[in-house]
């Protein structure tokens, strides 16, 4: 008796559960959404932006983690600004972008760790209605990337091509010079760019002989630096220099970026050889250091505030319902489409004209007094 | 003060362990209840939990096995390497020689099987310790993803791409929900129930107490209301989502391997080695096959998870699996498995996963940045397990047991608690 009572009970709480569940309602939110990405109405003024940036290892994502911070306030809207951590970077990132999506961010900017592995989570953020603009990196193998603003980085890889020749002509009058290359990080979409915008300047002074790869190694796999690591430039330079130049000198280093600069330097200087021209780029505090101490020759200057300040431009169109201005619909490809871009123009900076280059900059220009 | 008891004894098992695995599910329910007020709603919203299973599976699929390791008295730090390794030779696989992409998938897990064999042979055959050889294992194929891969990303196939990111089709009537996951609910409601009738049978059978009615059906209530419930939501996602493909392996994971280490002697060998191999291996169990099969269990669903992150991710990229033994390992503890091996359960390995999941998954929806969760990750690791440590010390399996001792008989249970995949026991076994 007990048992049948049990029983019956059990199934009416299951029926009463069916029957709340159906009478729930369906409430499927949102519709196939692609329809929604696809033509701009903007939205409200005071809506949310997200923010997805690498993770904190160059001091340059910090300061572009403060001026969005800072600019999207300003300009009124609501803010999420993100890092990656440091050991799950991808990963990290993923789930960043999924939660913007979730908080129903209109527009997420995103400085991709690896180019190629956020092609589900763009998908994601366009199907509920989100813009997505590439900040700085190229996400690339996806259709659903709407913008993308960045400096132009083979200009950047052209004026370091051309302060490398500059500075071993100043120098040494005559060639040939010995040189070493380095390139950044192989899953970084834009170490290629600089890497091939110095070769554009370095090649036919290489096939003329004048100046000499001592150590052969100018293939991009070998030159690559993984994750832009310091400790993996100083070990590489360390080794060519017990390799390539027990007896020969060392004239000039292409150096993709000012971290990698340091590092090569500090291995030059262990080894107690003369400093070579060493280049660089971004204008980390240390280096402009450095190069008004006459140690780095040069770094490129890629003012940050612009950047976010352009990135922001494009925030505001986009929220006002207009089509952002962009300067370049041709040549950034992501293997999938051609992504409408805006660039900035890079600019060299050595000893020379620093006091000038960062004369707007609080931070920098006291150094270089 | 007999309904308490009937209740305690019950609903949440009868024995301290039991008590103490509810611990852990209460801890979970608090920080999602925490969370879905803190984040006003979002976290209990379907796109969110279908976000939280596609972006945990894989982690909480290295839990399982890494429970079986660490129950052995083992450890694994490999897992992040091998899923790496695996993943760049999948996706080159395909690419390069163009395989399709579920022969890809057996390729893959041939490659966990070798890798595994390579591996548990050192640890079972040779002696080396575990923490050794996978320390040695870690180096090698994080060494051998950048030497194939060159330390490029390659993307993957669309197809393949369903195991980490796929949904089940839209079909049938449309109802307003996917009608796929509203059946999968309703056979896990089915289960449930059937199930419950079927330990009652079981216990009546064997002239034991069945638990009283209204118990059972508290139980089954709870159970089927908590289905029906994350089935809606699951089911109501956008169009063109519904319960993930990758939860969906999980799950089934899950129930086998709970099923293998609960109730066939195999799996309970593995607690028997864990806790105390020589008296294991003087009653007959066969202590290296064990270790050796831990380590290869271990790696095939090390590559397994790494397929899955790729196909989520849609290529396979140099910095894949960095980090992912500790979360693995952090799930297992926070699950209740002892540090000496021979404790813990897959249930509450997932449930420990679950719970760092939630956690992170709440802090960024709060706008929490990564330094942070990463703290308060650490912090939740450290005083799980102290709290377990300190409640051994005194003599109690946890604060809840403490709690509700006075409630007890004095006279032990008789071990006669029903099998139940979703309440394991995390008792050692007696091998018989």
């Amino acid at each position: 008796m007990r048992k049948l009572i049990g029983k019956s009970m059990a199934i009416g709480a299951i029926a009463a559960l069916a029957l709340t569940a159906t009478a729930c309602g369906s409430g499927r939110d949102g519709d196939t959404g692609g329809a929604k990405g696809g033509d701009t109405k903007g939205f409200a003024a005071d809506s949310l932006i997200g923010v997805a940036l690498p993770s904190k290892t160059s001091e340059n994502w910090v300061l572009a983690g403060d001026l969005f911070t800072n600019g999207l306030k300003e300009a009124g809207f609501k803010s999420d600004v993100q890092y990656a951590g440091a050991s799950t970077t991808v990963a990290d990132q993923q789930a960043q972008i999924t939660a913007m999506v979730t908080k129903g961010a209109k527009v997420i900017v995103i400085g991709a760790t690896d180019a190629a592995q956020l092609s589900t989570q763009v998908a994601a953020a366009h199907a509920a209605g989100a813009k997505v603009i590439a900040y700085d990196r190229l996400i690339t193998n996806t259709p659903d990337l709407d913008y993308y603003v960045a400096f132009d980085n083979f200009k950047v890889g052209q004026l370091q091509g051309q302060a490398l020749l500059d500075g071993m002509k100043a120098k040494k009058p005559n060639g040939p010079y010995n040189i070493e290359l380095f390139s950044g990080s192989p899953d970084d979409n834009n170490a290629g760019v600089f890497f091939n915008g110095a070769m554009d300047v370095l090649k036919p002074e290489i096939d003329k002989g004048n100046v000499v790869v001592a150590s052969k190694q100018t293939d991009v796999k070998q030159t690559a630096i993984q994750g832009w690591k310091a400790e993996g430039a100083q070990a590489r330079m360390d080794q060519l220099l017990t390799s390539t130049y027990g007896n020969k000198e060392l004239d000039g280093v292409l150096s993709p970026n000012d971290t990698l600069a340091r590092a090569i330097i500090t291995s030059i200087k262990g080894a107690g050889k003369k400093i070579p021209v060493v280049t660089g780029q971004d204008s980390e505090v240390e280096s402009v250091k450095s190069i008004m101490a006459g140690e780095q020759y040069m770094t490129i200057n890629k003012d940050t505030r612009n950047l976010v300040k352009q990135t922001i431009e494009m925030v505001k169109a986009l929220q006002a319902g207009n089509t952002p201005e962009v300067n370049d619909t041709k040549s950034y490809n992501n293997g999938v489409k051609v992504v409408d871009t805006y660039l900035l123009p890079p600019v060299a900076v050595t000893k020379a004209n620093a006091a000038e280059a960062y004369a707007n900059d609080p931070k920098l220009s006291p150094l270089t007094k | 003060m007999s309904r308490i008891k009937d209740l305690q004894k019950n609903l949440f098992g009868g024995t301290t362990s039991n008590a103490r695995q509810f611990g852990m599910i209460f801890t979970l329910v608090a920080i999602v209840v925490l969370f879905q007020i803190l984040t006003d709603g979002l976290t209990l919203r379907s796109d969110n939990l279908i976000a939280l299973f596609n972006q945990n599976s894989y982690i909480l699929i290295l839990a399982i096995g890494m429970l079986m390791v660490i129950v052995a008295g083992h450890i694994d730090l490999s897992v992040g390497s091998i899923a790496a390794f695996t993943g760049i030779l999948v996706a080159k696989s395909m690419a390069e020689w163009s395989l399709p992409w579920p022969v890809a998938i057996l390729f893959g897990l041939a490659i966990g099987a070798i890798i595994g064999a390579w591996q548990g042979f050192w640890v079972a055959y040779i002696g080396v310790p575990a923490f050794i050889v996978t320390l040695a294992g870690m180096l090698l194929f994080r060494g051998g993803n950048q030497f194939i891969g060159n330390a490029n990303t390659i993307a993957v196939p669309e197809g393949f791409r369903v195991i980490g990111s796929g949904f089940l089709p839209e079909v049938g009537p449309d109802t307003g929900y996917n009608n796929l996951t509203l059946l999968l609910g309703l056979a896990a409601c089915v289960a449930v129930v059937w199930r419950e009738f079927q330990a009652r049978k079981t216990r009546r059978e064997m002239d034991a107490d069945p638990a009283p009615m209204w118990i059972s059906v508290l139980r089954m209530a709870v159970m089927v209301g908590v289905i029906v419930f994350a089935s809606l939501r699951f089911a109501s996602g956008r169009v063109g989502t519904s319960f993930p493909v990758s939860g969906i392996i999980l799950v089934a994971l899950v129930l086998a391997y709970s099923f293998y280490t609960r109730n066939t002697a195999a799996g309970r060998h593995i607690y028997a080695v864990g806790g105390n191999s020589r008296a294991a291996e003087l009653s007959g169990v066969k202590l290296k096959r064990v270790n050796f099969f831990v380590m290869m269990n271990m790696a095939v669903l090390a590559s397994l998870a790494g397929m899955i992150f790729v196909a989520r991710s849609a290529a396979s990229g140099p910095q894949d699996g960095n980090g992912w033994e500790l979360d693995a390992i952090a799930a297992v503890f926070i699950g209740g498995a002892a540090v000496s091996g021979g404790i813990g359960t897959i249930s509450g390995s997932i449930v420990g996963g679950l719970v760092m999941a939630v956690l992170n998954n709440g802090l960024q929806l709060l706008g929490v940045g990564t330094d942070r969760v990463q703290i308060i990750k650490g912090l939740v690791l450290l005083l799980a397990v102290a709290l377990d440590v300190y409640n051994k010390k005194q003599g109690k399996f946890s604060i809840i047991g403490s709690l509700t001792r006075s409630f007890r008989r004095d006279t032990p249970t008789p071990p006669t608690a029903p099998p139940d995949a979703e309440r394991e026991t995390a008792r050692t076994a007696v091998p018989s």
